[in-house]
């Protein structure tokens, strides 16, 4: 409210310099005291989850509310690890490190290349073409697991990891990403490189993949962990336990821990099975917010 | 010169199309193939025509409709709680997190975005630990006598919590990539002409990052419309089927034990993408008028 | 800098693609066997299976793990190709995976090993697989739902006398009504669905009535109105709070989980426990409802029958070797070794010794079963717990089953 009484004001700098910065010093509170309370609500349950990893089954059960464990256990850890003849996790580890990098580099460059078709190039039915493939990828796919495992057979990738690495690209989601954020760049960007007489691989190349680059980031994070919550695929694809990623292989292993109860093991093997994809979150993350300065995007 | 132009967006676009008629097209062509029959997923379909339409739509008599029915109320009601928190929280979020004088952004960026790495199985374990009465914290430290999963609101409320707990990091670092294309020229001119921070970001922020707005509102949208993981995690559906979304049915006819339904649920699964359908394109077609 | 990460990457992603493809090799000579044992289970069978190839047959078995192992099955008999020589089902699976034609009858294989015969298994172990007199399976066991007992809980109360006659009955446990401390409970709602369906049988009752579907019966009213009994009086653990880790903490005399969750119980230190049969509605009677994990060959017509004859080795070795089964805590079917005195040290073999208690072991082997299985677990706890209309819900059931039969390949259109 008092923004706007403010604003309707006739303007002067000082006074506007001053309330600016007291604004922004109550603002700073606000946003702390939001981040704040919304990571300890965040960060208890993760806190929690970890430490019942080290929990006996003995404590799990005992009444009360203990945030850490009064006896620290590895135990939990071990029989996972011990595991090795149904659940090899060093193996899955391995799998899943060449699936993800490879799915993920083929990710960027088809939505990149694909966004900008979609989005730069003007050819005819464009939008048509693009929201048509959309709608059709909203329909959800429950038997379509029949047919795409008789297209996957047919190509002879049954127990490879081209069945986890090719069907994923086809999606249309990051690519509707990248195509938004595309649109959102100033076309007048392009259209002088054209008239300098740059082809349509030199603009995508030279000027609009730099521009993009937190947004292809963000899709490469999101495809390397994309595959997450879906351990029905890999389950169907692969024959042989050794050759599953590790997540589908560790929710394999959750399936067992929650029918039998056994709480440690079970939060054990969710902690394992994050440490890949968080270690690359920490990696990644200040890839995504580095700001792009649109002035020098043009000269490079 | 006309003609090299025609040819460069085959270049682009041709290759996805390809992957996508192979993995997308057909297979979906197949389930709504599928939803014409009869299928137990290991025999031949056999064509009934219109007849599982008819059913689940019509016949208020069977067990299908009814599920259908309640299903898709569920699944409403799950849309209507949860996509304006997974919004509206990740946008705040990265807009506190843009602010110049907060610290440790990476910490904090990490501790919201972590937990949606965690299983969906052990996800639940954890919370339904939480909101346990004799382990938890709402029963020893808040002294809640409720069983939160058998009870509403207390049920959907858990659901609820679960999801916005484990999805507000995907659209918050959507909102942060965007964010930070924002030329910060035009906040700082902004500043210089006294506009306050609500202001600000209804003036800069939101139509700069109108574009990455609406991918996030109909993808999340759609996203929450194949539900089924948390409700069936948390509260099995329950009490009295009043959590039990339209997914969780659809994948009990076409999996669930005893011979497969599979006809039916593709049915069931074909009217659920059209209803997606028609809704995301009506949020994108306002959306994108209004932004315009 | 950025060349760099690129150049190693694809260094990295090209060595790992020659390791992954080195380690594909499909033995033509070996028999697949598809279980859906995971985590320790598998462990388990695993050994057994390293047990029987080290014995050096002429055709190795190579065990393979596949959680929605169902799912998988559906795919690959819809494709016709990678279907597995042998595959461990479970009993409620067999009526239907025959009548759709997909299971190869065992007749050769039984001839060639005289050894697999009904006389040598737990008898409805064996009978689950046989269809209009052809065997499709055989049995690997039984596993049960039974009732576990806290020993200190039941002295504390003065409640051991209950089981004195093997079989607790409702109306002993709610003598306890009012005698409770607070927060302890008599029994936990573990399993509700198979309690029920137990109870069925304890009343004489059945779930079909010439073929056709019966879950509207007085009968079942009768099994739900008894169990409802318990909850009324406050003696169940309430609804929605984890009954079973409520067992484990020591709150609950007792849990009504299944035969494979002695192992867990154990890891609890201080927990002192027991096992006896699942409470009764009836004074006389005792029933726990039972499934049975079973080797079938589903069709396939790659299967040579040097592998036939493999398999045979390979079940007739499982019939004479299966002790390590038991660790599972699962009820070995083959009657050598759950009459072997090592196995009287598992405490499932309370369930073998002697022939009523085999006799409790019930396996329901009608062609619905799973519908009405379903119906059943859906519904029981809001009917248990008085939140719905008892008649009412009935009729819902029913219907439930009925309409889910029609829609089968075999329904009436």
């Amino acid at each position: 409210m008092s923004n706007q009484v403010q604003l309707d004001q006739p303007l002067q700098n000082r006074t506007g310099k001053r309330k600016g910065a007291s604004d922004r010093s109550i603002s700073k509170y606000i946003s702390y005291l939001f981040l704040l309370s919304l990571c300890v609500v965040w960060v208890i349950p993760v806190i929690f989850g970890i430490s019942t990893s080290f929990r006996s089954q003995t404590e799990v059960v005992s009444s009360g509310f203990r945030l850490f464990p009064e006896q620290w256990i590895f135990e939990n850890y071990v029989a996972i690890l011990n595991n090795t003849s149904t659940a090899p996790i060093l193996r899955w580890l391995m799998n899943s490190l060449f699936i993800a990098t490879t799915h993920t580099f083929l990710v960027v460059i088809v939505i990149s290349i694909t966004g900008y078709g979609y989005s730069r190039m003007n050819f005819k039915g464009r939008d048509t073409l693009f929201f048509t493939l959309l709608g059709i990828s909203f329909f959800p796919g429950v038997v379509n697991l029949i047919p795409s495992y008789k297209i996957i057979d047919a190509l002879g990738w049954v127990n490879t990891s081209w069945a986890m690495i090719i069907p994923g690209l086809a999606g249309m989601g990051n690519i509707f990403l990248v195509r938004q954020f595309m649109n959102g760049l100033p076309k007048e960007l392009d259209e002088s490189a054209r008239v300098d007489g740059a082809s349509d691989f030199r603009i995508y190349l030279s000027i609009i993949v730099p521009l993009i680059k937190p947004i292809l980031i963000v899709c490469a994070l999101f495809s390397f962990t994309g595959s997450w919550n879906d351990f029905l695929w890999p389950v169907i694809v692969y024959t042989d336990v050794d050759k599953m990623p590790v997540t589908a292989g560790l929710l394999l292993l959750q399936d067992i821990y929650g029918n039998y109860r056994m709480i440690g093991q079970l939060m054990g093997s969710a902690i394992l099975a994050i440490i890949p994809t968080m270690l690359l979150f920490l990696f990644a993350q200040k890839y995504f917010v580095q700001s792009i300065n649109l002035n020098s995007g043009i000269k490079g | 010169m006309k003609k090299k132009l025609n040819l460069a967006p085959v270049f682009f676009v041709g290759p996805h199309v390809i992957l996508f008629a192979v993995f997308v097209l057909l297979p979906t062509i197949y389930g709504i193939y599928a939803s014409f029959t009869k299928w137990n997923l290991m025999n031949e379909p056999v064509w009934v025509g219109l007849d599982n339409y008819k059913t689940i739509l019509f016949n208020t008599e069977s067990t299908f409709h009814t599920q259908f029915q309640n299903g898709l109320k569920n699944t409403f009601i799950f849309v209507g709680l949860s996509v304006p928190l997974l919004i509206v929280i990740p946008l705040m979020i990265a807009v506190a997190l843009e602010h110049k004088k907060v610290k440790m952004k990476n910490v904090i960026q990490s501790i919201l975005y972590i937990p949606g790495l965690i299983s969906i199985s052990a996800a639940a374990l954890i919370w339904l630990l939480i909101f346990n009465k004799q382990l938890g914290i709402t029963g020893n430290i808040f002294g809640s006598q409720i069983a939160w999963p058998t009870n509403q609101p207390y049920a959907w409320l858990i659901i609820i919590v679960i999801t916005v707990w484990g999805g507000v990091g995907g659209n918050m670092i959507i909102y942060r990539a965007s964010i930070s294309g924002v030329a910060k020229e035009l906040y700082e001119s902004a500043e210089l002409d006294g506009a306050g921070s609500i202001r600000r970001f209804a003036s800069i922020t939101l139509p700069s990052i109108r574009f990455p707005l609406i991918y996030t509102f109909v993808m999340t949208t759609a996203g929450a419309f194949n539900v089924f993981g948390q409700p069936l995690m948390m509260t099995d559906g329950g009490p009295r089927q009043s959590t039990h979304v339209l997914m969780m049915y659809i994948r009990q006819l076409a999996f669930g034990n005893g011979e497969s339904i599979a006809g039916m649920a593709s049915a069931m699964a074909v009217l659920l993408g059209l209803i997606i359908l028609v809704i995301s394109a009506l949020q994108y077609y306002v959306m994108n008028r209004n932004a315009a | 800098m950025k060349k760099k990460t690129l150049f190693s990457s694809l260094v990295l992603v090209l060595s790992l693609t020659t390791v992954l493809a080195g380690c594909s090799n499909e033995d033509k000579n070996m028999i697949t066997f598809w279980t859906p044992l995971t985590g320790d289970d598998g462990a388990y069978m695993d050994q057994l299976v390293k047990d029987y190839n080290a014995t050096n047959p002429e055709v190795k078995v190579k065990h393979v793990i596949t959680a929605d192992m169902y799912t998988k099955v559906s795919t690959v008999l819809n494709s016709g190709k990678g279907v597995p020589d042998l595959a461990i089902i479970h009993a409620d699976r067999v009526p239907g995976f025959v009548k759709q034609g997909v299971l190869e009858p065992m007749t050769d294989l039984i001839k060639a090993q005289p050894e697999l015969k009904q006389d040598n298994y737990l008898p409805q172990a064996w009978s689950t697989g046989t269809v209009d007199g052809t065997q499709y399976t055989i049995p690997l066991d039984i596993h049960s739902n039974v009732m576990y007992y806290n020993k200190d809980l039941l002295k504390k109360y003065n409640a051991e006398s209950f089981l004195d006659d093997n079989v607790v009955t409702i109306d002993e446990m709610l003598s306890l009504q009012g005698k409770l401390d607070e927060g302890d409970y008599i029994v936990n709602d573990a399993l509700l669905g198979w309690v029920i369906l137990a109870q069925i049988q304890n009343l004489g009752g059945d779930i079909q009535e010439n073929g056709k579907p019966a879950v509207n019966t007085p009968v079942m009213k009768q099994a739900l109105e008894s169990v409802k009994k318990v909850a009324d009086a406050g003696l169940m653990t309430p609804f929605g709070e984890d009954g079973y880790l409520m067992f484990q903490s020591g709150n609950v005399l007792f849990s009504t989980d299944g035969t494979w969750s002695s192992t867990a119980h154990a890891g609890v230190e201080g927990l002192n426990f027991g096992v006896t049969n699942v409470y009764s509605a009836a004074p006389d009677k005792f029933t726990n409802r039972s499934s049975s994990h079973l080797f079938t060959m589903l069709k396939n017509k790659d299967r040579t029958e040097a592998k036939v004859a493999g398999i045979g080795n390979f079940l007739e070795f499982i019939r004479t070797n299966s002790l390590e089964w038991a660790k599972a805590g699962q009820i070995v079917a083959s009657k050598q070794v759950n009459e072997s005195p090592e196995y009287k040290d598992y405490m499932q073999s309370f369930f073998t010794s002697n022939e009523k208690e085999i006799q409790s072991l019930y396996i329901y082997t009608y062609e619905y079963y799973p519908y009405i299985a379903e119906a059943v677990d859906t519904y029981c706890g809001d009917i248990v717990r008085g939140n719905v209309d008892i008649d009412e819900t009935l009729q819902t059931m029913q219907k439930f089953v009925e309409d889910k039969i029609a829609e089968g390949s075999s329904g009436a259109k």
